[in-house]
């Protein structure tokens, strides 16, 4: 594979000393292998060996692609992403304003951003939503779990027992209404407790442990795949203060927007942020154009 | 900076790439530029044969120069001019968007950009017939909103064979997106002589979403990484007569300075045609999809033109 070593993920050192002795496409250092390559650009043996083995890796992962092997998991036409599309379950918010304007609730795969000044219901509706996504797929839900990233600590678990109750209640009215076996049997694991313990939550003190959740989210998922909706409480709050490098405030959140995108598109969630507004007449996100850029829906 | 190898060319043995060696000629750069008398003194080595690995070398390795008029041919033989699906955007673009070129639509969060990049992948893939490879690494495409502008256009059965012409890859990440691009490089040569060939436009939504974690700070590795892509973008679009769409998000310098291009100066050499797409009010206050497109940079037309778009 003719393929230029710049384009492939090794540490800027052992690149540079591999252009500096000139190889330059993949074919080359597969050709010299660890040995020689070891005695060409004077490094160890084991470094050697690892870095043959990450550029195999990626061109193994090219060579299945192009054969339409089945490490292709992110690849498809658009009709068969339509197809995806309109299987997909939506989050709904038993607002149905809400839901009309979003096109029939939370959309799952993708980061949905709510701002709002401080004090306009943005914590309550990300609660609500956190349990409604584990309304069971008979009343209309997605039956799945949630995670609860808080950055501001206004997470109140009292008042989730009010909505949790509540919901629990319209479902049993739904269910006596109609008196179906399925919705019945739903009602039977669906309760207070179950809802709750579904919820996980977890509490980021400052940005440093914000990134740190976010990178490990994707294990948390592998662990736990029925989580359809993960909340981000305050995505803003912690880079708005005592951040002397503007720039790289720019650079992890961009970094940050990137990671949410993966996790929302490989575990097929639906990611909320709430952010915070300065208290300024002028209704434009606190952190501005690189983060306002994230979300695919903004309501 | 091609290292030295036995088998490179005829007549270049693994004898006498050792005693090349042990004179530090390691490279055909080193090999070529080297006084070849001198070289075969050194080396014990026979002189015409160093004479005539030289030629090959050369003949293999060197860029060979090309005189205007034919350059003027082929690229009326091998250029397409590709229509963007809007009329007003077209007249903007000077009919189209051109193969060969790399052309960037940059604008702020919800100007448009991905609107019309759908635009433009529906229309080439309806109208045109042709396989559109769509790169999205915001997780922005939105199959139900190109399936909404194709039945707007056409009836029911041409839509889903359009659906099928455009190949969506989720890349979130700029190797993951260096990948693609080298294995549609792959797909692309082994098609043997077929100017009709699969591919004709590749759209990449965003490129500055890659990219934007890497740049700045200490490391310059995301300036290099940046200018890797941009090199094989610009390499694909000459070689396979592809037309290149990229979108890029816009900055400020401060927060009343003007809008500008994001990604910096370096990214600013990449595209040859630059399109920047606001919208006429503030968005929050009146829900509108009109749109306005300035021609920030072209090769063809005069900067500065305004049209207005409906990306509706």
């Amino acid at each position: 594979m003719q393929r230029d070593l710049g384009s492939l993920p090794l540490a800027p050192a052992l690149r540079a000393r591999l252009v500096a002795a000139g190889f330059q496409t993949v074919q080359e250092l597969l050709e010299t292998g660890p040995c020689g390559l070891s005695k060409e650009i004077g490094i160890s043996k084991e470094e050697a060996l690892e870095a043959l083995q990450v550029v195999r890796q990626e061109c193994h992962g090219d060579a299945a692609r192009t054969a339409g092997g089945s490490g292709a998991t992110r690849k498809c036409t658009a009709l068969e992403l339509l197809e995806e599309e309109q299987a997909q379950g939506f989050i709904i918010t038993f607002c149905s304003a809400l839901d009309n304007i979003l096109g029939g609730g939370v959309q799952l795969t993708k980061i949905t951003e709510i701002c709002g000044a401080p004090g306009v219901g943005k914590t309550q509706l990300c609660m609500q939503l956190a349990v409604d996504v584990q309304i069971p797929e008979c009343f209309g839900g997605v039956a799945g779990e949630a995670v609860f990233i808080d950055t501001e600590g206004s997470f109140m678990v009292d008042r989730v027992v009010d909505i949790a109750t509540a919901c629990v209640q319209h479902c049993q009215l739904i269910a006596e209404a109609h008196q179906e076996e399925d919705n019945l049997k739903a009602l039977e694991t669906f309760s207070l407790e179950s809802i709750l313990s579904h919820i996980y939550y977890f509490r980021c003190r400052d940005y440093t442990e914000l990134l740190a959740q976010v990178y490990l989210l994707p294990d948390f998922l592998s662990e736990h795949s029925k989580v359809r909706l993960v909340v981000v409480d305050g995505i803003a709050f912690p880079f708005r203060h005592d951040f002397e490098d503007l720039s790289l405030r720019t650079r992890l959140l961009n970094g940050l927007a990137q990671q949410l995108i993966i996790v929302a598109n490989d575990h097929k969630s639906a990611l909320q942020e709430g952010k915070e507004h300065s208290s300024t007449f002028r209704l434009g996100s606190a952190i501005g154009l690189a983060a306002e850029s994230v979300p695919s829906l903004l309501p | 900076m091609v290292v030295l190898r036995a088998g490179l060319c005829p007549g270049l043995t693994e004898e006498m790439i050792q005693l090349l060696r042990a004179n530090d000629i390691r490279t055909v750069v080193d090999f070529v530029s080297s006084d070849l008398e001198d070289v075969a003194q050194k080396c014990s080595l026979s002189y015409k044969v160093l004479v005539a690995v030289r030629r090959v070398l050369l003949a293999q390795f060197s860029a060979f120069p090309a005189n205007g008029a034919d350059l003027y041919e082929e690229l009326k033989s091998s250029t397409a001019i590709l229509p963007t699906g809007s009329p007003s955007l077209d007249q903007l673009l000077d009919s189209g968007l051109y193969t060969g070129e790399v052309t960037e639509l940059m604008g702020a969060p919800g100007s448009g950009k991905t609107q019309v990049c759908l635009g433009i992948a529906g229309s080439v893939s309806l109208g045109l017939k042709q396989h559109v490879l769509f790169l999205d690494s915001t997780g922005g495409f939105t199959a139900s909103r190109l399936y909404q502008m194709l039945r707007a256009q056409a009836e029911d059965e041409e839509e889903q064979a359009a659906l099928q012409r455009i190949q969506v890859v989720r890349v979130f990440d700029v190797y993951e997106m260096l990948s693609a691009l080298q294995e549609l490089r792959d797909r692309l040569s082994q098609q043997v002589v077929s100017s009709a060939g699969p591919f004709k436009i590749v759209v990449i939504d965003s490129v500055s979403a890659v990219i934007y974690p890497l740049l700045g700070g200490k490391q310059s590795e995301g300036l290099a990484i940046m200018m890797q892509l941009a090199r094989e973008l610009k390499t694909l679009a000459r070689e396979f007569s592809l037309a290149v769409v990229v979108t890029n998000q816009v900055t400020r310098d401060s927060s009343t300075g003007p809008l500008k291009p994001a990604l910096g100066r370096s990214w600013s050499f990449v595209p040859s045609t630059r399109v920047l797409l606001e919208s006429k009010e503030a968005a929050w206050e009146k829900a509108t999809t009109q749109r306005v497109a300035s021609l920030a940079k072209s090769p063809r037309q005069p900067t500065g033109i305004q049209v207005e778009l409906d990306i509706g």
